[in-house]
């Protein structure tokens, strides 16, 4: 059975990058929210396996994010995204509950190498 | 009109690119600093040389300026302007624990400076497969006539410019800096080919 994907970002491109940096079998069914409200919204409404997000993001961003879903107890393998590589965002995004945080623009083998570590490859 | 407008794409695509420059900045920042840097979503507009003094600073506060020229590949140049706050230049020596005699606050703010303006534009051009080198940095007296002079002499031979602004704001000490880009036309329409380049890929 393959996972259901949701990739959420604000900017069209860094969408793009993620989707064509997944192998096929996830990024054929991938689904995308352009904010952190609207992530939340699917997240809550239907069975996500795993979710690319952003942080710096209009409306709800990516520590919002993360916090809906502790607080509404979603089970969901998270990767942060993000541009904002500073040590203490990288630990607050994985005390958060992130399985992970990459750098952008994200690189086809880190990615690979991140779902293979958390058996989702 | 101007060839300085970007459609969607390309103004996303830029948008990103100053992103992930504007990040790799930061953390510079934050180590050097040892504290946290609290980004804000960059300002990105057009501005004419006629109202670039006006847009710069508002408020009739002195500011301490650092100015340095960028040159890059395929006619890429602009210039960067840090700006500091009275009170955020008075802090610095604080944040970055130099010992009284050891260097001047001039001294501190241009080195802070370099340090911002040489990330932000290696990364910024690394991702556009160019490569800058630079002015010597300059600290323009602090009064803002005088802003207003440097930017009006750097102006004359450009109408047009993109302006990029993006604030740096350290949480833990209540410090902003401000880093201005300006682009003239003619390096925007050199950058605007290679965007496309880039959103060809996709």
């Amino acid at each position: 059975m393959s996972s259901s994907v949701l990739v959420c970002d604000d900017s069209n491109m860094a969408r793009k990058q993620v989707l064509r940096s997944l192998p096929e079998a996830l990024s054929q069914s991938a689904q995308i929210a352009t904010n952190g409200e609207e992530a939340l919204g699917i997240l809550k409404s239907q069975k996500i396996d795993v979710l690319f997000l952003d942080l710096t993001m209009p409306v709800l961003d990516g520590l919002g994010v993360l916090q809906g879903i502790q607080d509404a107890n979603i089970t969901v393998n998270v990767f942060v995204i993000s541009a904002d590589i500073q040590p203490e965002m990288q630990n607050k995004v994985l005390e958060l509950g992130a399985n992970a945080f990459l750098r952008k623009p994200v690189q086809k083998d880190v990615l690979d190498q991140q779902l293979q570590k958390h058996g989702l490859l | 009109m101007s060839s300085l407008n970007l459609n969607e794409d390309q103004q996303d695509c830029l948008q990103e690119i100053i992103n992930v420059a504007m990040g790799q900045a930061s953390d510079q920042l934050a180590r050097y600093l040892d504290t946290f840097v609290y980004l804000k979503v960059p300002s990105i507009e057009q501005v004419s040389a006629q109202s670039l003094s006006m847009t710069l600073n508002p408020s009739e506060q002195a500011v301490a300026v650092v100015s340095q020229g960028f040159f890059g590949y395929e006619g890429i140049r602009g210039e960067a302007l840090l700006m500091y706050q009275p009170k955020d230049s008075d802090r610095l020596a604080d944040l970055l624990g130099y010992e009284p005699d050891e260097l001047s606050v001039e001294e501190q703010i241009i080195d802070l400076s370099s340090i911002l303006t040489t990330t932000f534009l290696n990364v910024f051009a690394s991702q556009i497969d160019n490569q800058m080198s630079y002015s010597a940095p300059r600290l323009l007296a602090s009064s803002k006539t005088s802003v207003s002079q440097h930017v009006e002499q750097q102006a004359f031979n450009w109408d047009l410019a993109l302006k990029v602004k993006i604030t740096y704001q350290v949480t833990d000490y209540s410090f902003n800096c401000d880093m201005i880009l300006l682009i003239p036309e003619s390096a925007i329409i050199n950058i605007k080919t290679v965007i496309d380049r880039i959103l060809e890929e996709y």
